[in-house]
Parts: C-alpha cells; sequence; structure tokens
C-alpha cells in the first residue's frame, strides 16, 4: 500500500514509545540522542547522555568509544590500509571530498568534560595514525554493577559511501555515526578498532533518538517513530527501541513508503515497512515476499522475531562505484536493514530475494544473538548464509537461475539452463574454491586477509554447517541452532558455546568436526584413482583405491555399484593418505563413488570422487568442446570487424 | 551476395578451421578432466554447472574462457558487451582475434575484386587478387589499427571513465545512468563507425581503381564519405538493421544446454553463416555504392597478372623461332 504522498515520515505515524518489561537484554548501554542533518554541508550535528551500567565483574578506570567514522579521515587509518592490503586500492585513492569523520566535542560526567585527557590507541595493529578507537580516563572508576551518565557532544562530516555508510545525491544511509561505547568484558575492553574485513559489536540498550532533517524528507530508522513535528527548522522525528544494540537510519526526499503486515500462525505479527527508490516501485511485492520468508522460516527454525516493526530500505543502485562510491545495500542494524536491487532485474534471479532475506534473516543472527563480529563474524555471516540459502529453497523453489549482467552491469540475462542450487550457490562452494585454506576459521576475524575473509566468514561456514546437517540430518541441526538462538538470544555469546550445543544436541562429540572445519585451514579432496579386478575360479576380487589428496580428514563411505546391481557402501576414517577396499562378487565393478550423498560440501574437487565403467567424458567433452568453438568462431567473426 | 554463396560458406569455413585447433585443445582439456567421472553423464546430458565450475576454477589460460557465458544468446551478449566494455581478452583467444582479422584482411582484396567484377571467378583469380592487394591491404591496417588503438586506448577510457564517472557521480536513480551508459555506447560506436566506414571505403576504392598509395586511398575514401555522409550514413545504418535482425532470430533460436549437439551445432553454424553473410553483403553494398557512382561503367580490374617465362623456356623458345625463321 502506498502511503500518502504528503506523509512525510518513513516509519509512518508515530507510536508510544516502547519500553517493554521485563527487560529482554541487560539494557546497560542507553542512549538518548538529539541529531540534525545539514544536506548542505553534509554534517550532522548530535548531542545527547549516555547510561552506561557495568554489567561485567571486573571494574575499570577507563571508558572506550568507537568513532568508526574516522576510518575515512584519512588514508592512514587501518581500514584504509587493510583495503589497499586486499588489493581495494580504489577505496584509499577517492578523493578528499569522499571522506568523512567524526569529531567529539563533548565526553562529560557530572558536568566534567573528560575529552583533554582522552587518548586515541590502536589495541589491534599499535597504527598510531589509527583514530577510531578513544580511550577516555575517568576520575573515578567504575565498579561491577555501578551505573554512571556520560554527556556527549559530537559532529559528523558524511562521507559519500564507504562500508555502506553515507551519502549519494540526496539519499542517505547513515549508521555507526555516534560515539559508542565499547563492550566491558571480564577481561577488559573490547572495543577493537575498525577494519577492512569485519563489522560491529556492542552492547544491547534502549535508544531514544530524535533526529531532524529537511522538511519534506522521509525518513527511517531503528525502531518505531513516536512522535513527529514539522516547523521551520525542518522535519523533526523521535524514534525508540528497547533492547538493540545499535540504531541507523535514512533519509531521502525520495523515498516511495510502503507498509504491509506479516501474520503468521504462531508466530508474532510484525510491521513491515518499505522505504522503496521509486524507479524500484516494480519490485515491492518481491522485497515484502523476501521479508516474509525470512520472519516465516527463521521464525519457525530458531525463534520468534520479537520486536514489532521491521524497515527495509531499498539504497540507491550503484551503477558506477569508483564515482558514486559504495553501495549502502546488503547490510542489517537492528530492526532495520539495507536490501539491494537494480533497476532492471531478471524474473529468475536472486536479485533482490537473496539479499533481503539474508539480511531480514540478521536480525535473528546479529541482532538478537549478538555475537561479536570483529572475532567470530562466521557466527553472524555464516549462520546467516547457511540460513538464507535453506530459506530462499523453502519459501522460492525451482524459481532462481543463474544471472550475468551485461553492457556496465546494466543488463541482466538469465541462464535458464544453469539453475540456482541451494548445497553450491547458496552455499557459495565456488567463490571458496580458490581460497578454501586461506585463512583458519577460529583465527578472530580482524585477523584475516582482508582479500578472502568474506569467502572464509560466509561460504566455509555455510558449507560446514550445510555438512553437519548432511551428516546428522535436518531436525538436530535445527534444534541445534534453535538452541544457539534461544540460549544466546539479546546476548553476545561465543563459539565454544555453539559447539558445545552442537555436541550436546546431536548426542555425540563433534570435537573433530569442528577440529577439522574450524581450528584447521585444511582443504578437503577425496579421490578414487584405482579400480582393479582379478579372478579366482568362480570368484572375482575387485580392489578399488580411495585416496585423500588434501590434508583435512573427513569420515566418507565409498559406494561402489556393480553391474548386476549389487550395491555396496565401504565406509572410512579418511585418516591415510589412501585405502584400499576389497570386495568379491562375480559382477564387473560398474561404478565407485566417494562420499556418494556429498555429504561433505567442503570437498573442493568432486569431479575425482567417482569412477564409472563406461566413462563419457569422450562424448561430453566433444558435445561442450564443440559448444564452446562455435563460441570462439562467433568471437573472432565481431572482432573481424576491425579487419 | 545472393549469387556469391560460395564466398559466405568459405568465409564462415575459415573461420571454423581458425577456430578448430583451440577446440581440440579445450575437447582434450575438458576430457581429461572428467576422466572415468559420472560428471561426465550429466555434462553430455546437459549443462553440468557443478563440474563446470570445477572445471573452470582448476583451469588454466584458455580453460578459464569455458563457463555459462558460452550458452545461448548469453554467450552473444557477453562478447559483444565485452567488446564495448573494452574488457581484455584472454591472451590465447586474442592471438586467434588477431590471426581473424589478418585472415579477412588478406581475404579481402579477394572478396572485394569478385564483387566488384560481379561475376563469378576461378579460384586462382580470388587469391590472385588476394596476393595483389594484401601487401597494401597490410599498410592500410597499419594506420586504421593505430585509430582503433587509439579509440580503445583512450577514447573509450575518457567516455567511460572521466565523461561516465563525472556525471554519475550524485545521480541516485540507475535509469539515469543507463541513458547515459547507452549515449556513450552510441558516441563510441559512432566513432567505430567513421573509422571503419573510411577504412571500407579505402579498400574499395584500391582495389575499384588499383590505387596503389594507401595513404591516397585513405584520402580517396574521406573526400568520398565527406560529399555524400548521409547515404553513407543510411548504408551504415540498413546494415545495422541487418545486424540487428539476424541478431534477433539468433535470440528466439539459440540451443539450450540439452540440445544434441550436432542440432547445437547447425544452428549455430547457420547463424554465423548469416553474420558472415551480412558483413560480405555490407561490403557488397559499398562497392555497389561506389561502383554507382563514381566508378566507370567499363571499370576492369587489374589485368591479370603474367608471370614471365624462364629464362631457360624463353633461350629455347627463342631458338626454336630461329630455327624457324
Amino acid at each position: 500500500m502506498l502511503l500518502a504522498a504528503a506523509a512525510l515520515i518513513a516509519a509512518a505515524s508515530p507510536r508510544a514509545a516502547v519500553q517493554p518489561e521485563p527487560a529482554r537484554s541487560p539494557r546497560n548501554a542507553n542512549y538518548r540522542l538529539t541529531a540534525s542533518l545539514d544536506p548542505v554541508s553534509h554534517v550532522i550535528t548530535g548531542s545527547g547522555r549516555l547510561t552506561w551500567r557495568n554489567i561485567s565483574h571486573t571494574t575499570t578506570n577507563e571508558l572506550q568509544f568507537h568513532l568508526y567514522w574516522n576510518a575515512w579521515r584519512d588514508a592512514n587509518s587501518s581500514w584504509l590500509r587493510e583495503q589497499r592490503l586486499g588489493r581495494n586500492g580504489a577505496m584509499a585513492g577517492r578523493p578528499a571530498d569522499d571522506r568523512g569523520s567524526i569529531d567529539v566535542s563533548t565526553i562529560a560526567i557530572g558536568g566534567t568534560n573528560l575529552l583533554a585527557r582522552a587518548r586515541f590507541m590502536a589495541p589491534d595493529d599499535g597504527n598510531t595514525q589509527d583514530m577510531t578507537v578513544l580511550s577516555v580516563p575517568l576520575d573515578q572508576p567504575v565498579a561491577p554493577g555501578q551505573t554512571i551518565e556520560i554527556d556527549l557532544a559530537w559532529t559528523s562530516r558524511v562521507p559519500r559511501t564507504y562500508a555502506r555508510t553515507g551519502r549519494i545525491g540526496d539519499y542517505y544511509f547513515i549508521a555507526q555515526w555516534f560515539p559508542k561505547i565499547g563492550v566491558l568484558e571480564d577481561t577488559g575492553w573490547n572495543c577493537h578498532q575498525f577494519h577492512a574485513a569485519t563489522e560491529f559489536f556492542s552492547d544491547f540498550g534502549v535508544y531514544d533518538v530524535t533526529l531532524t532533517v529537511p522538511g519534506g524528507w522521509k525518513i527511517g530508522a531503528t525502531g518505531s517513530a513516536v512522535e513527529q513535528t514539522t516547523d521551520a527548522s525542518g522535519t523533526r522525528v523521535r524514534f525508540a527501541q528497547a533492547d538493540v544494540h545499535d540504531f541507523a537510519w535514512t533519509t531521502s526526499p525520495d523515498f516511495q513508503v510502503r507498509e504491509e503486515r506479516f501474520d503468521e500462525p504462531g508466530l508474532p505479527a510484525v510491521r513491515m515497512i518499505l522505504l522503496l527508490q521509486p524507479e524500484h516501485a516494480g519490485q515491492a511485492a518481491r522485497h515484502f515476499a523476501a521479508t516474509r520468508a525470512a520472519l516465516k522460516y527463521y521464525g519457525t527454525w530458531f525463534g520468534p522475531y520479537p520486536y514489532e516493526q521491521i524497515t527495509i530500505v531499498d539504497p540507491v543502485a550503484i551503477a558506477d562505484a569508483p564515482s558514486q562510491g559504495e553501495s549502502t545495500g546488503g547490510m542489517e542494524y537492528p530492526t532495520l536493514f539495507t536490501a539491494g536491487t537494480r533497476w532492471r532485474v531478471a524474473a529468475a534471479g536472486t536479485q533482490p530475494e537473496s539479499v533481503t532475506v539474508h539480511e531480514a534473516g540478521h536480525q535473528f543472527w546479529y541482532g538478537i544473538v549478538a555475537t561479536n563480529e570483529f572475532e567470530h563474524a562466521w557466527m553472524d555471516e555464516g549462520l546467516n548464509t547457511f540460513s538464507t540459502a535453506r530459506t530462499l529453497d523453502a519459501a522460492f523453489p525451482g524459481r532462481f537461475a543463474t544471472v550475468d549482467r551485461f553492457f556496465g552491469g546494466l543488463l541482466p540475462w538469465a541462464y535458464a539452463d544453469v539453475p540456482w542450487s541451494r548445497a553450491v550457490d547458496g552455499n557459495r562452494l565456488n567463490a571458496f574454491r580458490p581460497v578454501a585454506s586461506a585463512d583458519t576459521p577460529s583465527t578472530p576475524t580482524w585477523q584475516y586477509w582482508p582479500g578472502s575473509a568474506g569467502a572464509i566468514t560466509y561460504n566455509k561456514t555455510a558449507l560446514w554447517l550445510a555438512t553437519l546437517e548432511r551428516l546428522i540430518g535436518w531436525p538436530a541441526t535445527q534444534k541445534i541452532l534453535a538452541t544457539h538462538f534461544s540460549r544466546g538470544a539479546f546476548r553476545h555469546p561465543v563459539p565454544d558455546e555453539f559447539f558445545a550445543i552442537a555436541s550436546e544436541i546431536s548426542g555425540r562429540d563433534l570435537t573433530w568436526f569442528f577440529d577439522a572445519v574450524y581450528r584447521s585451514s585444511a582443504t578437503f579432496d577425496y579421490a578414487v584413482t584405482d579400480v582393479m579386478s582379478t579372478s579366482q575360479g568362480a570368484t572375482t576380487n575387485h580392489q578399488v583405491i580411495v585416496r585423500r589428496f588434501g590434508d583435512g580428514v573427513f569420515p566418507i563411505s565409498t559406494r561402489v555399484t556393480f553391474a548386476d546391481g549389487t550395491v555396496t557402501d565401504a565406509a572410512w576414517d579418511g585418516r591415510e593418505p589412501w585405502h584400499a577396499i576389497t570386495l568379491s562378487n562375480p559382477s564387473a565393478v560398474a561404478r565407485v563413488q566417494v562420499d556418494p550423498d556429498r555429504v561433505l560440501l567442503l570437498d573442493v574437487n568432486v569431479t575425482n570422487n567417482s569412477w564409472t565403467a563406461r566413462p563419457r567424458a569422450a562424448e561430453a567433452s566433444q558435445k561442450w568442446a564443440l559448444r564452446w568453438l562455435t563460441w570462439v568462431q562467433e568471437l573472432l567473426l565481431t572482432y573481424a570487424c576491425f579487419s | 551476395m545472393l549469387r556469391a554463396p560460395a564466398l559466405a560458406a568459405s568465409m564462415l569455413a575459415a573461420t571454423f578451421l581458425l577456430a578448430l585447433p583451440l577446440g581440440l585443445v579445450m575437447q582434450r582439456s575438458l576430457e581429461t578432466h572428467l576422466g572415468r567421472s559420472v560428471e561426465a553423464d550429466a555434462a553430455a546430458e546437459g549443462w553440468n554447472a557443478n563440474w563446470a565450475a570445477e572445471y573452470g576454477a582448476q583451469a588454466q589460460g584458455l580453460g578459464r574462457t569455458f563457463g555459462y557465458e558460452i550458452l545461448g544468446f548469453g554467450g552473444t551478449l557477453a562478447i559483444l558487451s565485452d567488446l564495448l566494455d573494452n574488457t581484455g581478452l584472454n591472451p590465447t583467444l586474442a592471438i586467434a582475434a588477431t590471426m581473424s582479422v589478418a585472415l579477412w584482411i588478406f581475404l579481402s582484396g579477394g572478396l572485394l575484386d569478385r564483387l566488384a567484377r560481379g561475376r563469378p571467378v576461378r579460384t586462382s583469380q580470388f587469391f590472385s587478387a588476394c596476393g595483389v592487394y594484401a601487401l597494401r591491404f597490410s599498410r592500410l591496417a597499419i594506420v586504421i589499427g593505430a585509430a582503433y588503438y587509439a579509440l580503445f586506448r583512450w577514447l573509450h577510457p575518457f567516455l567511460f571513465g572521466r565523461v561516465y564517472h563525472h556525471f554519475t557521480r550524485d545521480m541516485t536513480a540507475e535509469r539515469d545512468v543507463a541513458v547515459l551508459r547507452i549515449a556513450l555506447y552510441l558516441v563510441f560506436l559512432l566513432a567505430l563507425a567513421v573509422v571503419s566506414v573510411v577504412a571500407d571505403f579505402a579498400k574499395v576504392r584500391t582495389v575499384v581503381e588499383d590505387r596503389r598509395s594507401m595513404l591516397g586511398a585513405l584520402g580517396a575514401s574521406v573526400r568520398f564519405i565527406r560529399r555524400r555522409p548521409f547515404r553513407v550514413a543510411g548504408l551504415l545504418v540498413l546494415n545495422a538493421l541487418a545486424w540487428l535482425v539476424i541478431l534477433r532470430l539468433w535470440f528466439s533460436v539459440a540451443p539450450a544446454a540439452t540440445a544434441p549437439a550436432w542440432w547445437a551445432f547447425l544452428i549455430t553454424e547457420i547463424y554465423l553463416l548469416a553474420r558472415v553473410w551480412a558483413k560480405l553483403a555490407f561490403m557488397a553494398s559499398e562497392v555497389v555504392f561506389f561502383q554507382g557512382d563514381l566508378a566507370h561503367a567499363q571499370y576492369t580490374a587489374a589485368p591479370e597478372v603474367v608471370w614471365p617465362d624462364s629464362p631457360a623456356a624463353e633461350a629455347i623458345g627463342n631458338m626454336s623461332r630461329r630455327r624457324e625463321g
């Protein structure tokens, strides 16, 4: 339903402030902020009060704040250095006008501004020029359980989009925009610098934020709008949300505002607000359907979405990243996320469904189960990639195909002959294969090589979760994830908790599994290399040699099919470099398959997993070489125009 | 062109023969990778996406060009998109494409001579004409190649770099970006077309007027086009429309991955034959246009080359004439 154009507030009508009792989370980092956007200077001026409670078991005599936007202050930040390390040099070479920053003018307790003694620190890499973490020494230490109130004032210069934050034209997507306190743990502050390969980590609280934007601009944010006024200074909207750990917002004069309701038996109703780019008006139904699928399947499999509203932001599509900046699409924040689509999309393409399901799914894996994205990004991204693939497969069976984009990305083309598959495409096997051993997943994510961090974080985790599902079955896997969700909700669970739940629920010690897929960078590659038969009188003995080419160890089965139809499965623990299977059968061996049910999705070379007595390689290769040859002919003919 | 089917068929065959060695290399590579794997069963029936992706990830060189992008009309779009977006070719394919260009340059003399005469010629006469003009067209190719190089090396980055970036910077509607990009494609295509047409008429004038100086032929070509720009543009547009009609038909009949190999090959070769025919028809239309406008009615191409007898044969001939005398 398209709301009246006169409606200034994207989040529709104001509602009563949401402060449900009892609290779902510790609510130890509560922000009451006001901020206004100047669209001419691209500056946000903000102030407010942070009410912070020490929920650790340690006393602290300092506070640590994230100042994320200083990652784009100059080229010396760790974030931009790591972009260059990850071969994304274009990011560091962008013009000065693109840069963003945050300058704090007040951090005061009891009327005393502590800023003079504050200093920047670089706990991760010692980069003295990095200004993304600010340490503020305190006059009085804060004991466990003690609460303090900190007054804040700052200005943020909005960058042309970096890291899915910033402005393009008069479209603004604003995240990580205020001084955000780190997480105090029993071992001290967990307040990492901003890194190229990682996202964020913060404590839960109540956010009460009043934003002022130019009159007539539509606005959406974390939580629900509870007040709105419009005067000569612009449109002022107050948003409130409890039990969330971040607050992001967006504004633009161009958004079309749509609203639908999620109603599914057994799950709480959710109000879905869609802020749509006008040129994507025809894709509203696809956005709602994908969000609905995420709320339904994640809600059913893992646990219900607990908030009353979810806001979907359709960002400006980026067709020319070097000039326009990075896309703000495909990013999650509590109760709000950015999807991402294009002006022209293929009906069979996974865009916008895939990104919409994924980011809506982050409400569960990140929003509610708030794991540390600096150190264990796989716990939200990996679990969510696996869950996204499963949801797409369940909600849109047989719908998708591979799509390429041509002519500068403007023209989509769907290859109907190449259907989307959950196992390979959903879990992103093809992007994982080239970097299979690039990093050990148990390494803190911010220490991954930036060039392959995504593949290890998202893809490898999704692949080993899918492997686990094939190993122990979906009911057990679903129960593991549901238990992890219920125990981890509104907390910061760590990897060992997840692994313990997996062993507990499956009823078997899965340490070996996590040693292989998580605590190692080993690659998996099993193969059939030899099939030999010898006859002794009436009996024929067959010997099948199976090899382990990778350094990863996984127990596998080998299926031998004989010409008379007899099928024999042989198990192997997969440890030794090779293994011989000896069988007796009067018939010849027709086919051998290692891992016939393809349990081990991490196997990087599946073609060598099988052997057949009647190979069709010649037939297949002739067919496809001929097809390729005619394609080359066409290419030669096309380039002949330069003769 | 309808009276010269052998030309189109021969050119298609030449292109096939040029691609054949690469195809054989690819066939061997695919067969080796499949080995005795059961993955070949699915690959023989249709597109085995998992195997193809695995092969592409492990392949080196030419093998990296084997992917779903070769399928059907998508393959055509991929070629055109890569060309217009100035995406570098695989090195082996780039060498093959250069050989293809060289082949067409070599055969252009014979083709234009045949088309200018408007009657069948013997094979020896065809290749004789090829030989006569090969060196001249090679000299011409240096100039024209430099022009194309300049377009791709400087004009393309200027249009799709500086100009494109400047205008897209604050565009929030992709539709506007699309309009801009299409406009830039048209500008670039126009530049390509100008170079192409100048080169074409230079070749036509070289053959029809038996020109030796290629700079002179280029100048004559420019003068010819400059005096009748709209008619030349009309000719270009008509031929472009013919090409678009062929593409549209190909879009409708491009074979699916499950099509039998022979059927897919046949359909694709018919499409490529149509492409060759369109290219030759364009050359023919340029020849006819030029002859209709400038060349005199009694045009004949350069006299047939008659090689002198060997000194020994000449000595014997002289001796016998002396005896008779």
